[in-house]
């Protein structure tokens, strides 16, 4: 890391954090493997000669642990450049996109994270088109008519390809 | 008689036609999607496949095959049994997704025998035991004999928790009595290798994925689990033959539509399947691969639902104590 | 000789029929289309055209199958270079420098290589594959689960290896990675790990989510926070579409080494030829001159991976033909399509069938050969996409991905886990994490656990297994060598010098 370059070994320890990016990337890592000891600890571990399944996730977990310590340690003695401002507008629009194709293309029983409701299956075609338009609002130099006929176009396009060219067993249109 | 019931069904199906909602009356519209609960290429995609594009002829639409794989099978049973019961949408199950798994898997999201309306048997493929080729049995009764006396040497090689190869191998442990090391493979290729080379000592398999490595040496076949010898293996004993009687088993693949499919539906589906069952070329087909087809009493929506029945009982206590969350 | 020659020469009369050579290049322009779109598995579409070749002759079938399966390998470096969408395991190192050297305006030269690199490579294996397939077949069946556990071990070491930035961040990616891969039911028992109770990750998370979001969907994510001149794919200008004479001395030698590399390790069942690619690169990377220009677009880094995985698909057959083994989802298929009619995968395929064993042979070397002359055309076809309007592109290629997971399992869930998948990428890229590595963890992870643990269970616990067979010892003292090499430039903080990406 580049952060390496000024002197690591400036001065006594204080509790400042000089490289964010790694002190923070870290403290996730840590976060994760605390996450994956937790999910696998009900797992049963050797018995025997048998590794049983939790061995090896809570292995890895807590290698992953010290490593994330060592990252988050990293970030507190070197001098590293800030965190980038995480952007809103893109992904969100992106997100939205991804997550309507999702629900659209064959439906969504939305039970499973207890909303009472069922987004019916709406099909390639519509799927296809609202991904294409809700993603591209993500862009900042969208321009809707520009939008709307490269969208059409997309959708006849996909269509073609995906399903008469290909032959992939989608439903185009929505089915009540 | 089957076919005299089905074609009487067919008759009263006709007379009644104006009673009868105009969904199931001129069915089928549009595509059937036929689900495969395991990976394209395996035995039971194989018959689903053979059987329905035979059936997409009879029935006028095409029958799509569409694999859903995951949790041995009980994935897509899971989508199929959750599926519009209008028809559209059927399921090729077959001896763990629609038997063994109700012991396998506690929580277990569908009862095969009730969340589903039977459609019919499609056809098997019998079970065979096979082993390493310089292992120090020349039959199965010497094999048994060894792997008794070995009980802590044995590894028993498997295609995965709940697979087929896993449930036959535990009946024929349950049997004799064995309890050998599990070795888990990641499906049949990867325990096939392993035996091919001498890293594990037997497993037991559908004969379809089998044959090929028996005839040419590189494995031994001990028995088969069926009434009569395998015509692709003539020279395999059966397991009454080879003195284990009590081996029987057939990895059998059925059809299932969701529970609550109208009747004039499922007929139709039946009588299609029942005309594949017949058309020499899917026999033919069928046969090569080495699987059993259900003869006339063995077929129709009655017979399978007495199986399921039956296998899932049979299969409770040879799996008991390996459960999968 | 005579032999091989006699052998030969049935082949290609029989791959030269005009039907045959129909099939193959049917399976070549089909396998090119499945590999060019993100996320379209090679498995789902061979699987889709299954049905198609019951009516078939057996030999122009597995021709025709064959072709897309080697075709897939071929489209799917082009995604990796335009857009940096790997979308087959064997494509992530493709990524590093060709879409580098795409971004360098030089994608006609990094396709045209890679094309190149993938004919060379496949002629070569091909070969192999006639002169030494039946020999060869005897060291698949050497891999016991100790040796593929070593051989696990140094593939991770291979993708520490590769990370340009900080070793230590590199094998922190890698546990996480490892750990991903263990999401889904336990192999042993059956037991679901870390699902959380989401019936959905019960079998595990595919490598097309991963891979879709975090080089995808993250990329897309993260261009668009930039200016509009900085985003277009291209900021420079696009130099010509065909690679220079310097780029051909430049790469030739990486073409040689990595089809050296790729066809030995393909004939490996249990995952060789995945491991193929990033060997070829590592390799590389260890011997060049200039390391510290992997991973900025140098072309050695896009040739060598390419023409590794490409000899790699070639020689993978030699385990189905021979063993009647397959060793991935597509062969399975592949014996899937053989048993239909009737022919039976195995060690007598050779003595049986000549004709069907040769014949396919042939076709591959035909096949090789069609995709190139299929190929180099296009390049100047997909740098002209390049100049689409980022803004319009961006879109699009959501939509393609999104589709493309879908149709792997008809699952909305996997376009969702990929869409996750996507953030974590976007802030893995924000705080100096390369997703690479953690993306071939991923991929390797459940073969080396299921390995060690096989081989445990049969050695009956006793670790020493490892170090008494000779391979499995080789394997491990090979990682032991390069995880040494890989460390002591950061234990001497000169790696820091020798690695670091210019940052801001």
């Amino acid at each position: 890391m580049s952060e390496a370059k000024s002197s690591p070994k400036g001065g006594g320890f204080q509790f400042k954090v000089r490289g964010p990016r790694d002190f923070y990337g870290g403290l996730a890592l840590i976060a994760l493997a605390i996450i994956a000891i937790a999910a696998s600890a009900e797992l049963p571990g050797q018995s025997g000669f048998a590794f049983g399944p939790g061995t090896a996730p809570r292995i890895f977990a807590t290698l992953l642990a010290v490593c994330g310590g060592l990252v988050a340690l990293t970030g507190l003695l070197v001098e590293g450049p800030p965190v980038e401002k995480f952007a809103f507008r893109g992904p969100a629009y992106v997100l939205c996109g991804i997550l309507l194709f999702a629900g659209m293309i064959r439906g969504l029983d939305l039970s499973v994270v207890k909303i009472p409701a069922r987004i019916p299956a709406l099909g390639l075609v519509i799927a296809t088109f609202s991904a294409f338009i809700v993603s591209i609002m993500g862009s900042t130099e969208m321009k809707w008519v520009e939008s709307l006929i490269v969208a059409v176009g997309m959708t006849i396009f996909c269509v073609l390809l995906f399903v008469y060219a290909l032959g992939l067993p989608f439903q185009l249109w929505p089915a009540f | 008689m089957l076919r005299l019931l089905s074609r009487a069904a067919f008759g009263a199906f006709v007379f009644a036609a104006a009673a009868i909602p105009a969904a199931a009356q001129d069915f089928p519209k549009r595509n059937i999607t036929m689900v495969v609960p395991f990976a394209a290429g395996g035995p039971t995609d194989i018959v689903a496949r053979i059987v329905g594009e035979h059936m997409s002829k009879t029935l006028g639409q095409p029958v799509i095959v569409e694999n859903v794989v995951g949790a041995g099978g009980t994935t897509g049973s899971v989508r199929a049994a959750r599926a519009q019961n209008d028809g559209y949408a059927i399921i090729m199950g077959h001896m763990g997704t629609h038997a063994a798994a109700v012991s396998l898997y506690p929580n277990l999201a569908y009862k095969p025998d009730v969340d589903f309306e039977p459609i019919g048997m499609a056809a098997g493929t019998p079970i065979l035991i096979v082993t390493r080729k310089d292992i120090p049995a020349k039959d199965l009764k010497e094999f048994v004999v060894w792997a008794k006396a070995n009980n802590d040497k044995v590894n028993m090689a498997h295609a995965g928790v709940g697979s087929v190869s896993f449930t036959s191998c535990l009946l024929l442990n349950s049997i004799l009595q064995t309890k050998p090391t599990q070795i888990p493979f990641n499906g049949t290729g990867p325990a096939l290798n392993a035996l091919v080379g001498s890293q594990v000592d037997y497993m037991c398999d559908q004969v379809v994925n089998l044959v090929p490595h028996v005839t040419g040496g590189t494995i031994k076949a001990l028995a088969v689990g069926t009434a009569e010898r395998n015509p692709a293996l003539p020279d395999v004993p059966t397991s009454k033959e080879a003195g284990l009687a009590a081996f029987q088993v057939t990895a059998w693949n059925a059809l299932f539509a969701p529970k609550g499919t109208p009747k004039p539906v499922v007929d139709k589906l039946a009588d299609a399947l029942d005309k594949a069952l017949d058309d020499p070329a899917v026999r033919k087909r069928l046969l090569d691969l080495g699987s059993d087809i259900p003869g006339k009493t063995g077929r129709g929506p009655q017979a399978l639902s007495t199986l399921v029945k039956s296998e899932i009982e049979r299969w409770a206590p040879v799996l008991k104590g390996t459960t999968i969350n | 000789m005579t032999d091989l020659l006699a052998n030969l020469a049935l082949g290609f009369s029989v791959a030269a029929h005009p039907y045959n050579i129909g099939f193959c290049l049917i399976g070549a322009l089909v396998g090119t289309l499945v590999g060019v779109l993100p996320g379209v598995g090679t498995v789902a579409t061979v699987a889709m055209l299954l049905p198609i070749t019951f009516g078939l002759p057996p030999v122009g079938a597995l021709i025709m199958l064959a072709g897309i399966y080697y075709g897939a390998q071929y489209g799917g470096s082009t995604t990796s270079i335009l857009v940096n969408i790997p979308g087959e395991a064997t494509s992530v190192v493709t990524c590093l420098d060709g879409h580098q050297m795409a971004r360098n305006g030089r994608a006609g030269a990094a396709l045209s290589i890679s094309a190149i690199g993938s004919f060379f490579a496949g002629c070569v294996s091909t070969v192999l594959v006639a002169a030494l397939g039946a020999p060869l077949t005897g060291l698949a069946l050497l891999f016991g689960p100790a040796e593929y556990f070593s051989l696990m071990v140094l593939g991770l070491i291979f993708a520490v290896v590769l990370a340009k930035g900080s070793v230590l961040k590199a094998i922190a990616m890698i546990l996480a990675g490892l750990l991903l891969s263990m999401v889904g039911s336990d192999l042993e028992t059956g037991a679901g790990r870390m699902t959380f109770d989401i019936p959905e990750l019960s079998d595990g998370i595919g490598f097309a989510n991963v891979a879709m979001g975090l080089f995808g969907f993250a990329e897309i994510i993260r261009n668009l926070e930039m200016s509009a001149e900085s985003r277009e794919i291209v900021n420079a200008k696009i130099s010509g579409l065909m690679p220079t004479r310097q780029d051909l001395i430049d790469s030739s030698g990486a073409i040689a080494r990595g089809t050296i590399l790729g066809s030995i390790l393909g004939i490996l069942p249990g995952g060789g030829a995945v491991v193929a690619s990033f060997a070829a690169y590592t390799f590389e990377k260890r011997i060049s001159r200039t390391p510290e220009k992997f991973g900025r677009g140098i072309i050695q880094g896009v040739a060598a991976p390419e023409a590794a995985n490409n000899a790699a698909a070639q020689t993978s057959f030699i385990p189905l033909l021979t063993l009647g083994i397959p060793p991935n989802a597509v062969m399975a298929l592949m014996v899937g399509a053989m048993t239909i009619h009737g022919i039976v995968p195995g060690p007598q395929v050779m003595t049986k069938q000549p004709e069907l064993f040769w014949g396919m042979i042939a076709s591959m070397w035909l096949g090789n050969l069609m995709l190139v002359i299929i190929n180099l055309p296009l390049v100047g076809v997909w740098v002209t996409l390049l100049r689409v309007p980022y803004r319009l592109l961006f879109p699009s290629i959501i939509v393609f991905c999104c589709i493309g997971i879908y149709s792997i399992n008809n699952s909305p869930t996997d376009v969702l886990i990929a869409a996750v998948f996507g953030l974590v990428g976007y802030w893995l890229v924000k705080h100096d994490f390369e997703p690479a590595p953690m993306v071939l963890a991923f991929v390797l992870g459940p073969l080396m656990e299921e390995n060690l643990r096989r081989a445990m269970l049969i050695a009956r616990g006793d670790a020493t297994v490892f170090a008494t067979r000779p391979i499995s010892a080789g394997l491990l003292l090979v990682s032991l060598a390069l995880l040494t090499l890989a460390l002591l430039p950061m234990i001497r903080k000169r790696r820091d010098e020798v690695f670091v990406e210019s940052e801001n």
